[in-house]
């Protein structure tokens, strides 16, 4: 293999575990010639028999035995592909793995008899690349009774494992081993404990979990044992045996792509948050606060019941409520927040990656202050964040003797910083020392005119597909674009991204975006020129207008504001003509629409010009307490860079009844 | 002396790997068949440096690089990654999940014992 270290030192060692390797290959693969014989999967042998020939070909590439690990590869890969099929392999795979088991034991031998080894068989490699495995079934086998966190860390195949056994009517259980110094001491490691647990029960899996008394190992197993000998091998008490059943078929979470390449752009694909136990502690005192309130209504009531009515008691219970359910809600957004730093704490890593793989040295320096956003926002900016990283190794940072050429450091700098804006915006900002943007390039490459200004500039690299390196890099070029930094951004986040770029000096992209942001589904739809959009939850119907369904405009009064009576399912309901209580220009639409919204258990329609259709928006809150308007809860933009009003009908019928009863 | 664990279900890889690391000196090294005996040795006593094998019985390097860096203790721990799988996508895996660098077999002596001096020497800056 390579300069320094004698190969030959080690070559008995090498000789002894190839053998044990070939030997236990040549077991499994006996053992699942005649399980495939019963038609029946052998996920665990599939599996062994892939790590044999993982290790085999690791070490053989260390003593430079190619043929070996030629051989050894195509096998492997064949078995990979088996083990993530859940342990199935082709017909004729027994047969070429055993060739090729016996292949490598020649090779092995020559090496032991020091001599030259014979490249691998062309026909039996071809052979074995030209199996193919069935890609495995979406429909994981039956759940198990298994604490979700356990569950997560099976893979397909041992969760198969363990489902077959119980299926067989073998006993699942879950024992764990909690290792101390003391027991590490005395002999008693994980290892021995598996070794031990080994000897009763078929042992499928041991996860380790960080709990607040140490690490613990959890050994998920098969046995025929009784819970007592289970709980004595592991050195537990008996009581730290639980059993695992199979769940009536549902979905489980199994993480089959366990070995596919995972996007870094993916946040890890963690669905959860970490609380501090003071926000919490919080949204329970709000909740008991709650209760209170509650019981004070039920008091209120039953004086009402009884005769003596007291609205105003009441009304002032209803408005604590209002306040409480309203602290309620924010307690719990507070423990949705996620640390800025905590999203960051990865950046480091992405960059080093790059920077390696793109062979230029980057310095990353993250100020990523104190700022919280909600896990929404987070999960959603995670992949902007990458994204810009990865523009700035790939595109902005130029080689180092390039930089030294124009008078830079070689190593490339970029800096991510933070900050929390007036507690309702992030602002992120990537900086890096690069060569900047070319506006020329960039427009000659799109067949645009030069950009005047970033603001054009930045138009022009968000479009979909476009990339300023002539061949897209190895790291860049996975079909991530500018495109996606600002539809996240700006459409999904709501939010703003801004770019400042010099040439030679180098680029910033700033991306702003609210801490917290809630996404629905919603209608669009439109009244003269105005869009205006609707959470689809608050919508009960939707419905053409027929003339004679307008059956009354009633009192003058109420023609004033717009309120007619519409006949929907059965009954006469109030219909407000939207547009005018927008105060938008008049509706001119031929065949207008019905929105059948719900006001407590009242319908209330509202006519529109036009459907536009649904979506899924970020609703923004109005920033300027003076544009806060009863009947608008925010504002959101539908992908045309345009802010479009979100609106609450419930509150804008109210407001408008409010009006009436006033005038 | 700096204590490093050597992660490897290979003797002679870990072996190789404490040959390779010898010329370092103030090296002390503690062996580890598998990713539990990692993790459990780990949870008992500090170490300077772990290198890691990613295909290992039990529970693989990820698990053993994401079990790591889910622990307080353990965030700033160095990590090598040490192994066949030179794909990219398992190389991105591994370093998203947190570790520090990342070599494919076979390797040279200098190349890891290059990685394991800026290694040491940038923690050595940072816990001084």
């Amino acid at each position: 293999m390579s300069e320094g270290l004698d190969v030959s030192e080690f070559i008995t060692g090498y000789l002894a575990e190839a053998d044990e390797h070939l030997t236990n290959a040549s077991t499994l693969l006996v053992s699942l010639d005649a399980t495939m014989r019963r038609r029946e999967t052998n996920p665990k042998a599939v599996r062994e028999l892939f790590r044999a020939l993982h290790t085999l070909k690791g070490l053989s590439a260390m003593v430079g035995a190619e043929p070996i690990v030629d051989l050894a590869h195509e096998m492997e890969t064949l078995l990979k592909l088996g083990d993530k099929a859940g342990g199935k392999l082709p017909e004729s795979s027994v047969d070429l793995l055993l060739k090729g088991v016996k292949a490598i034991e020649e090779r092995v031998k020559a090496l032991k008899a020091k001599k030259p080894l014979e490249p691998a068989p062309k026909a039996l490699v071809d052979a074995l690349a030209a199996l193919r495995v069935d890609a495995p079934t979406s429909t994981p086998a039956a759940a198990l009774s298994l604490d979700p966190e356990l569950s997560a860390k099976l893979a397909l195949a041992e969760h198969e494992q363990l489902a077959q056994g119980l299926a067989r009517g073998r006993r699942g259980r879950r024992v764990d081993f909690q290792p101390t110094p003391e027991k590490a001491a005395a002999g008693f490691t994980i290892t021995a404990v598996r070794e031990r647990v080994g000897k009763v029960a078929e042992l499928v899996k041991v996860v380790p979990r960080a709990t607040a008394s140490g690490v613990v190992f959890a050994l998920l197993v098969l046995t025929d044992a009784t819970d007592a000998v289970l709980a004595e091998a592991a050195g537990a008490a008996p009581g730290q045996v639980t059993p695992i059943t199979l769940n009536a078929p549902a979905a489980v979470a199994v993480d089959v792509e366990e070995d596919d390449a995972r996007d870094d752009s993916e946040p890890a694909a963690r669905d959860y948050v970490r609380v501090e136990v003071s926000r919490l502690d919080d949204a329970l005192e709000r909740l008991s606060a709650l209760v209170v309130t509650r019981s004070k209504l039920e008091r209120a009531v039953a004086r009402l019941r009884d005769g003596s009515s007291d609205l105003r008691g009441l009304q002032a219970i209803v408005t604590e409520n209002a306040r409480q359910l309203r602290d309620l809600r924010g307690a719990i957004m507070r423990a949705r927040m996620v640390r800025v730093s905590e999203l960051l704490e990865r950046a480091p890593l992405i960059v080093r990656g790059l920077s390696r793989a793109s062979g230029k040295p980057v310095h990353l320096d993250v100020q990523a202050g104190d700022a919280e956003l909600d896990k929404t926002v987070a999960d959603r900016l995670f992949p902007v964040i990458v994204h810009l990283l990865r523009n700035a190794v790939d595109h902005a940072i130029e080689r180092p003797e390039e930089r030294r050429a124009v008078g830079k450091s070689e190593e490339g700098h970029i800096r991510i910083a933070c900050a929390d804006h007036a507690g309702r915006e992030l602002e992120l900002t990537v900086t890096d020392d690069g060569r900047g943007i070319d506006r020329e390039k960039v427009a000659q490459r799109a067949g645009a005119p030069v950009p005047r200004d970033a603001a054009e500039l930045l138009d022009l690299i968000t479009r979909p597909g476009l990339s300023t390196l002539d061949a897209a890099t190895r790291t860049s070029g996975r079909g991530y674009g500018m495109d996606i930094v600002r539809r996240v951004t700006v459409q999904e986040l709501g939010g703003e991204l801004k770019l400042d770029t010099r040439p030679g000096a180098g680029t910033t992209f700033t991306v702003r975006v609210p801490l917290s942001v809630t996404i629905v589904d919603a209608f669009s739809f439109g009244c003269g020129d105005e869009t205006f959009v609707v959470p689809v939850s608050a919508v009960d119907d939707l419905a053409e207008l027929e003339p004679g369904q307008v059956v009354a405009t009633p009192d003058p009064n109420a023609a004033a504001a717009h309120v007619r009576l519409f006949r929907h399912r059965g009954a006469a309901i109030p219909l407000y003509l939207l547009g005018k209580l927008l105060g938008c220009p008049g509706s001119s639409a031929e065949r207008p629409k019905v929105i059948v919204a719900r006001q407590g258990v009242e319908a209330i329609g509202f006519q529109v010009d036009r459907l536009i259709g649904k979506q899924e928006i970020a609703i923004r809150p109005l920033k300027d307490p003076l544009a806060m308007v009863p009947g608008v809860t925010g504002s959101t933009d539908l992908g045309d860079g345009k802010a479009t009003l979100v609106l609450d009908l419930g509150a804008l019928a109210s407001r408008h009844a409010f009006r009436k009863a006033s005038a | 002396m700096q204590d490093v664990l050597v992660v490897d279900d290979s003797k002679v890889m870990r072996d190789m790997v404490v040959a390779c690391l010898r010329p370092f000196g103030s090296l002390a090294f503690t062996q580890a068949a598998s990713g539990l005996e990692a993790i459990e040795k780990l949870s008992l006593k500090p170490y300077a440096l772990l290198v890691l094998d990613l295909n290992m019985p039990d529970i693989n390097g990820i698990e053993v690089v994401e079990f790591v860096r889910s622990q307080d203790a353990l965030k700033a721990l160095p990590i090598i990654i040490v192994t066949t799988r030179g794909d990219d996508a398992s190389r991105d895996k591994a370093l998203s999940a947190g570790a520090s660098r990342y070599l494919t077999k076979p390797f040279t002596p200098e190349s890891l014992l290059t990685e394991v001096r800026t290694l040491l020497a940038e923690r050595g800056a940072a816990h001084p």
